[in-house]
């Protein structure tokens, strides 16, 4: 058995074919005719140039715009009159075959971008190597493998799939794909997700071990492979593989459909992300915004804080990718349960409950908590950005926070920046306080969202990493419940949107409550998105005022849970 | 010979959309167009050339056109670049 890392979903059970080819032997020769030479070469470039648009507008309309944009890339490349230039050149000045001027000059300009050491350049280095690869090619005579005509039952293994191997595959005949190299976020990786392919990338060594036409077994959603399975083996993952299958194409049917309840409240489906790449995944199953966007990430395992641009692109590619949907962002929450050495953040006896989020950024105006504004109201430019300030007990607090976004609006007319005008300033509500006083802040706020990890984690004094204490953690706690419906109530009254940015937001338990409550929007990871979707349109808030009343009469979690147990298996 | 001064906007810098677009506009002319920048100048009709400036969000280069229509070439990518190069 052989572990990877999960790329795409899905149980794949098959034959294995090796894609990868043979690597070109590239030999320098002495030629006489110059001017053929140079005339062969332009040719191959121009078939190169023929091939690559195809393949461009195939990968487009099978499976997006965006991921044939490598490909339109390397058409710009291979259009270069540089690059072609020195290529000829090479061929006639130092009378060699083309083959060898092509390696020389493309290896050349490969080294070039490899050297400069920024991500997006060494994008530019595998290019050369790619149209450099599909140059020679056609100089050669050397058919590439086709991956369109392998057989039925195939699973593609690979050192890693270029964009030009990736653009033939037949989702009808690959049932899985595993390769050595990549990650999460790698091309093979989105691609098989596009195409809806059981993936596992990133297994060391794997080429080695596996021979065309071995049985392979690959379990994308955990990221497992076993070649040559028992039959016993087998069939148990034909099982999962059976349910894998009901149960997305069950929820499928969600897709692209309203989020309304049966007597009509349009609710709000949004999920909750932690890096710019993640919204790949919420579109996939079609989250309606961003609910939360935890921006910690961009402050963690590095030496020194993110510059104002860094953020600023961060938060830009969420905003521009989700096209005009919400985008709520929450400004830095980090305290003393991690050590930031760079940050001045030392180890707190109580995180919890000591220097972290709002506090924290407050006291660090101007070398934290301003350029991260900053960075938000230049981003809002390109989307619905709204900011949200995390941990807030006080409205002091919260004012301090909006004062500063007025100030750095002033700062950025006057430099003619361009800003979402009238961005919205919200509050996370996870405090007890915040909670109390949520008829306050409605007033002054633009939007709430309850945070329920931490509110019920506050509420009830419990630390739900601890074993010996965490039965006290649940959000069904009566206490919690009055705590969450008194926070819906409150900004009802004053007319401003109430969501739900907690794992509370995605439990069947607690999804009938929440409706009955007047919850406005719930935010949950990409992949619950549609699960929620089909117990919200399932009920009608006004029968679930019942519901709500009797689970609110129990005086213990225990007679809730029961009682909302039961509640759900009849409905 | 003209010549113009102009800062880069574009968020990730000339990378290779941007600079792919500033090429298409600069090949519409006869004339020369590269740019200066730093110690280094790029050929605006080659993106290979423009993507080895490695011009970066912010930086400001400088346009040199020379020959029949340098003016109108000078004008047409001094104004690409303030419209953001198609981003």
């Amino acid at each position: 058995m052989f572990k990877g890392t999960s790329a795409s979903a899905g149980i794949g059970i098959g034959k294995a074919v090796n894609v990868e080819e043979a690597e070109l032997k590239i030999k320098r020769e002495a030629i006489t005719d110059p001017e053929a030479e140079k005339a062969r070469f332009q040719g191959a470039v121009k078939q190169a140039m023929e091939e690559t648009g195809i393949l461009a507008q195939d990968l487009a309309t099978k499976v997006g715009e965006k991921e044939a944009e490598i490909l339109n890339g390397h058409l710009l490349l291979l259009s270069d009159p540089m690059l072609t230039g020195e290529i000829e050149n090479s061929i006639t000045g130092e009378n060699v075959n083309s083959e060898y001027a092509v390696e020389k000059v493309c290896n050349t300009y490969a080294d070039m971008f490899a050297s400069m050491g920024d991500e997006l350049m060494q994008q530019r280095a595998t290019d050369m190597h790619d149209i450099k690869t599909r140059v020679q090619k056609i100089l050669m005579g050397v058919s590439s493998v086709d991956i369109s005509a392998l057989p039925e039952g195939s699973v593609i293994v690979a050192r890693d799939l270029t964009p030009s191997m990736t653009a033939g595959i037949d989702p009808n005949k690959v049932v899985g794909i595993v390769t050595e190299l990549g990650g999460k976020t790698s091309h093979s990786a989105i691609l098989a997700r596009a195409l809806e392919i059981p993936a596992v990338v990133a297994i060391e060594g794997f080429l080695s071990q596996v021979s065309d036409g071995d049985d392979v077994i690959l379990d994308g959603s955990q990221g497992v492979v076993i070649i040559n399975p028992e039959d016993s083996l087998k069939a148990e993952y034909a099982e999962k593989r059976e349910a894998f299958l009901k149960e997305k194409k069950e929820l499928e049917q969600y897709i692209g459909k309203p989020t309304v309840t049966k007597d009509g409240t349009a609710i709000e489906l949004v999920a909750n992300i932690g890096k710019p790449e993640d919204v790949e995944k919420v579109l996939h199953y079609d989250g309606e915004g961003i609910g939360l966007f935890r921006t910690e990430f961009l402050f963690m395992d590095r030496t020194s804080m993110p510059t104002e641009d860094e953020q600023f692109e961060a938060y830009r590619k969420v905003a521009v990718a989700m096209n005009g949907k919400p985008v709520i962002i929450r400004t830095l929450d980090i305290g003393g349960d991690k050590e930031i050495p760079y940050m001045g953040l030392e180890k707190d006896e109580n995180p919890f409950l000591g220097y972290r989020a709002i506090r924290f950024c407050l006291d660090r105006k101007e070398d934290v908590y301003k350029p991260q504004l900053r960075a938000l109201l230049r981003a809002s430019a390109f989307g619905n950005i709204r900011i949200m300030v995390p941990m807030v007990t006080c409205l002091e607090e919260f004012r301090e926070a909006k004062a500063l976004v007025e100030e750095l609006k002033k700062e950025l007319d006057e430099k003619g920046i361009a800003y979402k005008k009238d961005i919205q300033v919200g509050i996370m509500v996870e405090t007890a306080a915040a909670s109390l006083m949520a008829d306050v802040f409605a007033k002054e706020v633009d939007f709430f969202s309850i945070g329920t990890n931490d509110l019920t984690q506050y509420t009830m004094s419990v630390d739900r990493g601890n074993d010996k204490v965490s039965y006290l953690y649940s959000p069904l706690n009566p206490a919690v419940l009055r705590s969450i419906r008194h926070v819906i109530e409150c900004g009802r009254k004053e007319g401003i949107m109430v969501g739900m940015c907690g794992e509370a937001a995605s439990d069947p338990m607690i999804i009938p409550l929440l409706l009955a409550f007047g919850l406005n929007e719930f935010s949950m990871s990409a992949s619950a998105i549609l699960n929620a979707r089909k117990l919200i349109t399932g009920y009608s808030t006004k029968e679930l005022q019942a519901v709500a009343e009797k689970a609110m009469s129990y005086s213990t979690v225990k007679e809730v849970e029961d009682y909302m147990r039961e509640f759900i298996s009849h409905s | 010979m003209v010549s113009a001064k102009v800062v880069i906007k574009n968020p990730t810098g000339l990378h290779l959309r941007p600079a792919g677009i500033l090429c298409k506009e600069a090949m519409n002319f006869n004339s020369s167009v590269s740019f200066k920048f730093k110690n280094t100048t790029a050929n605006a009709k080659s993106v290979l050339s423009v993507l080895g400036a490695c011009v970066k969000s912010g930086d400001e280069i400088t346009f040199v056109c020379e020959g029949a229509d340098e003016e109108e070439a000078l004008a047409t990518m001094v104004k690409a670049v303030e419209e953001g190069l198609g981003e």
